[in-house]
């Protein structure tokens, strides 16, 4: 695969968009990438795997740990793939799909 | 349209926490946030069988023309602005039951294909926006 291909892929599940979110505060140990994850850690293996054939996060050994980092350059060139339309879509449903989420947490908390 | 024209499809889902009569009233509803009609400088909506619509958002105008309207599973228009050069696509939506949530799926097609509608530097834009809101807790479907 191409690495377009490979960072679409990268970037199209939930739980490797939350990863990229979180590594792009900075470096994390993978147990620290996996903790906020309620999945089994050979999971969040597989994610890290994706994400690292997209280039978009690397590896770096410090002493007796490896510390994972967050590279955006690659989603540059996916950002050249992105219509307009692809974006106003997403973003309204984003929104639209917030409303209900908020409205649900607010039904439960009364 | 003009047989030259490539035309493009993009097809959207989420999965929203609610049923799908409340998701579908929802996406008719101009106060609800994340529909077409919702945050418009001017609006009028006539959401039925060959009823239209005019959306007026940052000095850009849509207009469309309901051709199915199926309560609470589907909903189709037609979608005419300044990027899609004055011709008419075509805008399907369906709500379908999953468990306690509705599985909505969007479908905009025959956009034509061109080199405005692909900002690099807009679509670069789009991605720093989301990335701290969205990157953390998205439900996109994976495809």
């Amino acid at each position: 695969m191409d690495q377009l291909t490979d960072v679409l892929t990268a970037i199209s599940h939930p739980t490797r968009r939350a990863i990229i979110g979180q590594l792009a505060h900075g470096p994390a140990r993978f147990l620290d990438v996996a903790e906020p994850f309620d999945t089994a850690l050979n999971a969040v293996t597989k994610h890290l795997k994706l994400l690292e054939r997209a280039g978009l996060i690397e590896r770096e050994k410090r002493g007796r740990e490896v510390f994972i980092s967050f590279r955006g350059e690659p989603l540059r060139e996916v950002a050249g793939w992105v219509h307009e339309y692809e974006r106003f879509w997403n973003q309204r449903l984003d929104q639209f799909e917030r409303y209900f989420e908020d409205k649900k947490k607010k039904g439960k908390k009364k | 349209m003009s047989s030259s024209t490539k035309t493009i499809e993009f097809k959207f889902e989420r999965s929203i926490p609610a049923p799908p009569v409340e998701v579908f009233d929802g996406w008719l509803n101009p106060e609800i946030p994340g529909n077409p009609w919702n945050m418009a400088e001017k609006l009028l909506l006539n959401a039925q069988v060959d009823g239209f619509f005019y959306w007026l958002i940052r000095g850009n105008s849509h207009y469309g023309r309901f051709t199915e309207m199926e309560r609470p599973s589907r909903i189709q228009h037609t979608w005419m602005s300044r990027s899609t050069l004055g011709e008419e696509t075509m805008v399907t939506l369906t709500f379908k039951k999953q468990g306690e949530d509705t599985l909505m799926t969007l479908v905009h097609s025959g956009i034509p294909e061109t080199e405005a509608g692909r900002g690099h530097e807009k679509g670069w834009n789009y991605f720093l926006d989301i990335f701290p809101c969205q990157f953390g807790n998205g439900s996109r479907k994976e495809k």
